[in-house]
């Protein structure tokens, strides 16, 4: 059960949630983005045979940028860890937020910079480990870093 | 580009203006570096170390050399020295870093225990250096003149601004500083930020914010100097007393 407590601005709140809550599902087509006030968050992923642990987000981090992005259903569940308060904003409110916090919007493309890191490196570890043609994987490469999409969904 | 970091012990000064006709922080900042090493303290500097703005850069060179040569012991001795960028050093932001003594970025994130602290120089929360950044620079030009023609006109400036924000600032800032700097703390402290840490004002206080998080100006070492303290999670706003004897740690200069 989560208390919402309104602030200055309608497109801005805060959400109490208890250990395990779940905050969002996979799937659901919130556009919310979360900021982490004070507790953990896990974020879980299923598939056809299992679900996993993906991440978990500590105070100070963010999640659901996807969906506020790319307008795309969640691609994961988040669930709190230990009693956890987040400030949510709305997509209206992302803006407002970057002009009052603009150092918000460098560390957010500072942790997408990463995020996209990672992923190159896991992914090209698991190309090498399985030995796929180096044209595929020149194929791949271009495909996930490939320039602008001008915001056009892929 | 580095924008986090975990410590236990911290400490920050900001607004030292070397180079600046009013500038003698060189004398105070070099012990207390000294002191800042034996204590095992590792040190930001949170904006405008150094004055482009107001200065030539000869003056600039002749203050400089003895403060890198102090940095470079402070890091030999095993230190970090971390370094934020201000409005009056922005131009030095792309050499700094290559002199080897330091970590360079335009904020920093500090994890201490359980504690978060954001350290920023504060300048872009001042609507006169946002929306005016031409006039601003004019200005700033035009006040480094009369600081060569007298000196203690700054102090005059200070205090001027004390008295005009005293009423506003009795309520929720700090004296002398535009509430807008005790906004973007407050902005900032809903991230999850527990302390904010900001230079630039020159005014010096500490108020608690709305959310029970704190927001600290170290102001500027032109006048008292001030630093805040950052050990094991706990924030606080010291002033600076130099001590009667100082050693080096982990090295061999001693004072």
């Amino acid at each position: 059960m989560s208390v919402k407590f309104e602030t200055r601005f309608q497109h801005e709140y805060l959400e109490d949630y208890e250990d395990g809550e779940c905050i969002f599902e996979e799937g659901d087509t919130g556009r919310d983005l979360y900021i982490i006030q004070s507790g953990s968050v896990q974020i879980r992923k299923k598939t056809e045979t299992h679900e996993f642990e993906m991440t978990i987000f500590k105070k100070g981090d963010f999640f659901g940028d996807m969906a506020l992005l790319q307008s795309l259903p969640r691609y994961a569940a988040a669930y709190a860890v230990g009693k956890t308060r987040l400030l949510i904003l709305k997509p209206a409110g992302f803006l407002l937020k970057i002009r009052r916090d603009p150092t918000f919007a460098f560390e957010m493309l500072q942790q997408l910079s990463y995020r996209v890191k990672m992923t190159n490196d896991r992914l090209l570890g698991l190309v090498s480990r399985h030995h796929i043609p180096m044209d595929e994987v020149q194929q791949l490469l271009k495909a996930i870093g490939g320039g602008s999409t001008g915001g056009e969904q892929p | 580009m580095i924008t986090t970091i975990h410590t236990d012990r911290l400490v920050v000064i900001s607004d030292l203006h070397l180079g600046n006709p009013f500038s003698n922080a060189k004398k105070k900042v070099i012990p207390f570096l000294k002191w800042a090493a034996a204590e095992k303290f590792d040190v930001c500097i949170n904006g405008d170390g150094l004055e482009i703005a107001q200065s030539s850069f000869a003056k600039v060179a002749f203050e400089v050399p003895e403060f890198f040569r102090v940095l470079g012991e402070f890091k030999r001795a095993g230190r970090e020295v971390f370094y934020v960028t201000g409005n009056h050093d922005i131009a030095l932001e792309h050499f700094l870093e290559d002199w080897g003594v330091m970590k360079v970025s335009p904020f920093l994130n500090v994890h201490s225990g359980e504690t978060r602290v954001r350290i920023e120089h504060g300048h872009i929360y001042d609507p006169f250096f946002v929306k005016f950044p031409v006039l601003y620079e004019g200005l700033t030009h035009f006040a480094g003149l009369l600081l060569k023609i007298n000196p203690s006109l700054y102090k005059l400036w200070i205090t001027f601004e004390k008295w005009t924000s005293y009423r506003r600032s009795k309520k929720s800032g700090i004296v002398g500083e535009r509430p807008h700097f005790r906004e973007a703390a407050e902005e900032l402290s809903r991230r999850g930020f527990d302390a904010v840490i900001f230079g630039h004002t020159h005014h010096q206080g500490h108020r608690e914010l709305e959310n029970g998080s704190n927001y600290f100006n170290t102001g500027s070492w032109m006048l008292t100097p001030h630093y805040a303290k950052i050990e094991n999670g706990k924030v606080s706003l010291e002033e600076w007393k130099e001590p009667v004897r100082l050693r080096w740690v982990g090295s061999s200069s001693s004072v």
